[in-house]
Parts: structure tokens; C-alpha cells; sequence
């Protein structure tokens, strides 16, 4: 019983980091049917302002917010720099810019702050463990889970009642349409990319949380999983991608506790074994989004 | 400014060099190396290229190597085995007569080949995986860094002999050789000084989720009396806050890659205590008495005090392949090499000797053993261990 909750625990909180990564990144992918390579920078930018903004004496929620801001901020930039200009060229062209916008920040950090990685100021609480079923279970797992309730509740309440995820979800069904009916296109992709931006900054200082330290190459890892996460779940789906960042860390979590310890060095193997089961057996991910998927 | 101005303050800059040169009265010793100042392996290799670059510094001040001036090229490796081996022959091709190798097999290799083929001594400036030897690499090829054997025996020899921690917990990252290795050296010498491992466990690079290792800790009877904890990068960060947090406060052990500030930092006052680790040098007088100058002359030319001690391994391998040419008279590859076989070098990282080619290169060298207390570094002293384990 003990194991189990400590499981559920671990899995969820797992789970709830991943969800806030691949949203972050099937949100935009939904409108421009294109893969934000630039998105793990999103949460390096978030990183080193803590980092930065370490040494004043603000209150750290402060901190985290000015971190959270410059992670949209940093959104905005990639619409603005890699996704605007080429937008009605060709994929590969918006292939090619994103993947160069993301090489740009990463040298960027390391050429003016370092390659070494830095430290970044956390909370007290961030550091404390509290006792469930005789278990010490780290705060932050909890924050994580709260945290992740939190914003996928309000970006569902977004989504679902406001005039601006009503257009974004039109603009993601069928875009051409939903401009014909007066949803202004540049608006609705910055929205996109600034929401994206919020949910990396979160996320950002929930996963470094974990860490302690920022280097340029800490938005690699969930670059990845988010991406992971998208295909399992659906690249077309909201509630897949949050779906898929669950069943991963499920997966993942499973596995640790399972496998023995000569098959555990192979664990990433056996995930994207997996995964490659799940998509055989839906090509399209677990949850189907809209039908048209023209790109715009 | 016009251009007509560069041009003329340019040739000026171009006369005072060859001023400087024709006062040393040589033809220009041509360094090459091949460390990657971007990518995964720059935290470790770009530290090493500005200590390197400070111990060049100093030996033109000196008269040079056999009187001739000094010149330190570094062409990026990228951090990418194919770049390196490139790298390593366009500057064999401008007639580099040494190489610098980056700190690493996987990476430092390919520059040592390149050098082997040409006939040069290469060194790499902090590769520790017994991998680094003459064996796989060939007869002119060393690395600066003591061997895994060394750094896992020292680990070894403090927690069994000096401290009487006789269980301990080793967990191993299946990053790459270096962390592989480190773990299974410890773990050999450890039992073979008759101390016990009650649990090994694995973990992956990256997952930053240590939650399935710590049931599987918490699930057994006895607790540990050390962890041996091998990994790499901001992941011992990780690790060590994850064990902390579940209220696991035995003493920590690792090697050279816990030898990294921010991490200290970011552990801080709180989680950072009772961590020990074996490494190269510690930036203070009470490691060497030459570490102070060499602070100075890194500050001054860089100016900013060293980021990591990883610095030393950079100013080590330019002044051993000075001490080794000056002691051969001569940058010839084969003659370089009998005369870093034969010698014994007092470094910032410690004494060193090396075995013969047959024997691999194994290096003989002192690691300097740290505690972390309060999230701050202190020196407890050189260690030499009497046997290691076979490579």
C-alpha cells in the first residue's frame, strides 16, 4: 500500500511536468502543423533568469515570475525571428529556422554566461519533504502535481470559455476558415507562442527545481520528451498531449521500478519499444484531433 | 576608423610579433589543439583551453621551449569525435609538433590517433578512463589525468580504511565510460580491501527522477553506511538532493566530476554536506605551492579567478610537454615520449610518472581528495594509493 502511493505519487508528479511540456508544445504545433525546435530554449531562458535575478534581493515568487515572463518573452521572439518571416514559405524552411533559433540561444548562453552550468536560487519549501504513509515524499512533487492541476484546469477554462481559445481552437480546426470569419491569424499565433512560452517558463522552474542548476543544454531533455508525449497522445490533440505526458512517465516510472538492474541500462530502449507498440496500433497517437489538418 | 588606418595598425601589430620572435632567436613551437569550446564536452574542455592558454603565456615570458617561442593554436572540436580527428590534422598540416586532445576518450581519441599517425606526442588534457593508454591509442600518446583505477581505488582506500564505512550504496549512470568505469574500479577495490557493496543500482542521464532507485534503497533491511554515487553533469546534483530530501544522510562519495561550483552552489548550505570526491588539484596554496602564482597569472590574463579547477589540467599539460621537449631537446615524437616514460613531474595536479608503452602509460599520479560541507569545498589532502585495480 505504502509502494503504491509513493508509485502514484512519483507518476503523477512525473506525469504532470511532462503534460505542461508537451502542451506547451502541441499547442502551437496544432496551428502551424509545425514543430517548435526552439522550445526547450524556452525553459533554458526561464533558467538563467533565475540565475540572474538570483543575487537581488527580491522574493523569489517575484524571481519565478520575471523568469516566467522572459520564457514568453523568448516565445514571442521565436513567432517573431524564425516562425513570421518564412511562416508561408516552406517546412523546411521553418524546419531550418527553428533549429537555427535554437542553436543561436544555446550559444548565446554559453559564450556570455558559461558552458559550465549555473546555479539558480530556489525556496526554502522547494528543498523540504513532508511524511505520506510513512514515506518522506519531497515537496516539490507535490507542487508539481498542484502546480500541474492548476494550469491545466485554467488553460481547459482558456480553451473552452474565452473568445481567444475559441479562436485558437477554430484557427487550429481550419485556419483559412476561421480568418475568412474574422480571427485575425498573426494574433492568434503570437497568443500561441506566448502561452507556449508561459507554460515552458513553469515548467522550467518545476524542472529545474528538481536539478538545482541551469546549462544551454538543459532544454534538450524535454524538448525530447515533450515531443515524445505529442506523438504518443496525438500531434493534433490538447487533451492527447496532456494524456500522452502522463502515460510516458507512467511508462518510464514503470520500467525503473521494474526492470532488473542488467535491463535497466537499456530501460530507454524498452519506452520507445513501447511507443513504437502504441503507434503501430494507432498511427495517428491515442486521441484523434480535428480532421482537417492543412498546414497554414 | 578608415581602413587605410587598420591596414597600417595592423602591420604594425604584425612587426611587433616578429620583433618579439627574432628576440627569442627560434623558429615559432607550434601547439595544436583540438578541445571543444562548444557542445556537450565544453564544460570541461574550455577551462582546460584557458589554462592552457595562460601556461603559454608564461613560457614566452620564460624563453620558450628549447628557446623558441611558443604558439598555442585551438581549432573548436565541436564536441564531435569526426570534428576532433579533422581538427587534429589541418593543424598537423600547419606543422603542429604536439597535440592537445580533449578530455575525453570518446572525444580526445580521435586527436591522439591523428597525432600517433603523424608521428607526434599527443596528450589529453583530463581523460581518465584506462581506455586513454598507448594500448588502444599508440605508443606516443598519454592523458594528463590520473586513470578511473586511481580515482576509484582513492574513493575506495577513504571510505574502508580511513573512515571504516564498510557497506556502502553504489549507484552507476549509464552515461558513458567514464562513469561506467569509475563505478566498477571503486566497487573492485573496495571489496578487495574487504569492505562490502549491499547494493548496486543503475540510473540514466537525464531523467532527472530518482524516485524507482530510492524505493529499492528504502525496501532493504540494513542501511548503507556510504553511497558511491558515479555520474555526471548536473545529474549528481540531482541524485544528491533526491537522496537528501527522502532523509537518506549517509556520506556521499564520487570522482572528478562532483568537482564543479555551481553544483556546490545549488546544493548550498542545506543539502551540501558530508560529500567527499577525488579530483585533480584544489585552487588553493595548500596543494601546491606554485597554485597561487598560477591563479594570479589566470586572473590577470583572463581577468576573472578560475571557474573550476579543472584550469590546472590545461597549464599541466602545456608545462609537462615543455618539461618532456626541454628534457628530449627536441619536439620529435618518439624521443618526446621516452622522455615522459622516463621522467617523474611535479604538477598542480599532483606528481606524476608514467609506465612504459607496453604497460599502457599508466599514469602514477596523486589525486587530491575534497569535502563538501555547507554547500563550500575544503581541502583534506593528496592520496596515493599503493595497489590498483588491473585496468
Amino acid at each position: 500500500m505504502d509502494f503504491a502511493i509513493q508509485f502514484i505519487i512519483n507518476v503523477l508528479s512525473l506525469g504532470g511536468a511532462y503534460a505542461l511540456m508537451a502542451l506547451g508544445l502541441v499547442l502551437v504545433y496544432g496551428i502551424l502543423k509545425l514543430v517548435n525546435f526552439a522550445y526547450g530554449e524556452l525553459i533554458m531562458v526561464a533558467g538563467y533568469t533565475l540565475h540572474l535575478v538570483g543575487g537581488s534581493p527580491l522574493p523569489w515568487l517575484v524571481m519565478a515570475a520575471v523568469a516566467v515572463v522572459m520564457a514568453m518573452v523568448a516565445g514571442l521572439a521565436t513567432d517573431y525571428v524564425a516562425f513570421r518571416p518564412v511562416r508561408a514559405k516552406s517546412v523546411t524552411a521553418v524546419l531550418i529556422t527553428s533549429f537555427a533559433f535554437s542553436t543561436l540561444l544555446q550559444n548565446a548562453a554559453l559564450l556570455f554566461i558559461s558552458p559550465r552550468p549555473r546555479s539558480v536560487p530556489l525556496p526554502e519549501i522547494f528543498s523540504q519533504s513532508v511524511m505520506i504513509a510513512g514515506m518522506p515524499t519531497p515537496m516539490r512533487d507535490i507542487i508539481t502535481i498542484v502546480a500541474a492541476v492548476v494550469l491545466l484546469g485554467l488553460f481547459a477554462f482558456l480553451m473552452q470559455k474565452t473568445v481567444l481559445g475559441i479562436a485558437m481552437r477554430a484557427a487550429a480546426t481550419n485556419f483559412t476558415m476561421a480568418r475568412m470569419l474574422g480571427v485575425p491569424a498573426n494574433l492568434i499565433i503570437s497568443s500561441a507562442f506566448a502561452i507556449s512560452g508561459f507554460l515552458a517558463g513553469v515548467v522550467g522552474i518545476l524542472w529545474i527545481g528538481r536539478i538545482g542548476t541551469v546549462a544551454p543544454a538543459i532544454g534538450l531533455e524535454p524538448l525530447l520528451i515533450a515531443f515524445i508525449a505529442c506523438v504518443i497522445g496525438g500531434m493534433r490533440s490538447l487533451q492527447g498531449a496532456v494524456l500522452g505526458g502522463f502515460i510516458l512517465a507512467f511508462i518510464d516510472t514503470t520500467l525503473n521500478y521494474t526492470l532488473s538492474q542488467d535491463l535497466l541500462k537499456f530501460r530507454d530502449a524498452f519506452t520507445f519499444s513501447l511507443v513504437i507498440l502504441i503507434l503501430l496500433w494507432r498511427p495517428e497517437g491515442l486521441m484523434k484531433g480535428p480532421s482537417s489538418g492543412q498546414r497554414t | 576608423m578608415s581602413i587605410k588606418k587598420t591596414a597600417v595598425l595592423i602591420a604594425s601589430g604584425a612587426m611587433m610579433t616578429a620583433g618579439a620572435a627574432s628576440a627569442q632567436d627560434g623558429e615559432e613551437l607550434l601547439i595544436g589543439g583540438a578541445l571543444s569550446l562548444t557542445g556537450i564536452q565544453a564544460p570541461l574542455d574550455t577551462p582546460g583551453f584557458l589554462g592552457a592558454e595562460v601556461a603559454v603565456d608564461y613560457l614566452n615570458e620564460n624563453g620558450g621551449i628549447l628557446g623558441r617561442p611558443v604558439k598555442f593554436v585551438n581549432i573548436d572540436g565541436k564536441s564531435d569525435p569526426v570534428t576532433v580527428g579533422n581538427v587534429a590534422v589541418e593543424l598537423i598540416d600547419r606543422g603542429a609538433e604536439l597535440i592537445v586532445a580533449p578530455c575525453d576518450f570518446d572525444f580526445g581519441g580521435p586527436a591522439s590517433r591523428e597525432a600517433q599517425e603523424a608521428g607526434l606526442v599527443g596528450i589529453s588534457t583530463c581523460a581518465s578512463d584506462p581506455l586513454y593508454s598507448s594500448w588502444s591509442l599508440g605508443d606516443k600518446q598519454f592523458t594528463l589525468s590520473m586513470w578511473n583505477t586511481t580515482m576509484g581505488a582513492v574513493a575506495a582506500n577513504f571510505a574502508c580504511e580511513e573512515k571504516g564505512w564498510k557497506k556502502a550504496y553504489v549507484v552507476t549512470d549509464q552515461f558513458i565510460a567514464y562513469t561506467k568505469s569509475l563505478s566498477k574500479y571503486f566497487v573492485e577495490h573496495y571489496k578487495d580491501i574487504g569492505c562490502d557493496v549491499i547494493l548496486e543500482d543503475t540510473y540514466t542521464n537525464g531523467d532527472n527522477d530518482f524516485s524507482a532507485q530510492l524505493s529499492r534503497l528504502q525496501a532493504l533491511d540494513e542501511t548503507p553506511d556510504v553511497i558511491f554515487l558515479s555520474s555526471y553533469g548536473q545529474d549528481i546534483g540531482v541524485i544528491i538532493r533526491a537522496l537528501r530530501e527522502a532523509g537518506i544522510n549517509a556520506p556521499v562519495l564520487g570522482g572528478d566530476a562532483y568537482d564543479d561550483p555551481a553544483m556546490h552552489e545549488g546544493l548550498g548550505e542545506k543539502l551540501g554536506n558530508d560529500i567527499y570526491f577525488v579530483t585533480h588539484a584544489w585552487m588553493g596554496p595548500e596543494s601546491h605551492e606554485k597554485m597561487p602564482e598560477f591563479i594570479e597569472l589566470y586572473t590577470a590574463k583572463h581577468g576573472e579567478a578560475p571557474e573550476s579547477s579543472f584550469v590546472a589540467t590545461g597549464w599541466d599539460t602545456i608545462m609537462l610537454m615543455a618539461a618532456a621537449v626541454e628534457a628530449a631537446g627536441t619536439t620529435e615524437g618518439a624521443a618526446v615520449a621516452r622522455a615522459l616514460e622516463e621522467g617523474e613531474f611535479d604538477l598542480l595536479t599532483g606528481t606524476l610518472a608514467y609506465s612504459s608503452a607496453e604497460e599502457g602509460h599508466e599514469p602514477d599520479k596523486a589525486a587530491v581528495l575534497t569535502e563538501l560541507t555547507g554547500g563550500k569545498p575544503s581541502f583534506m589532502g593528496w592520496r596515493r594509493p599503493e595497489t590498483l585495480p588491473k585496468p
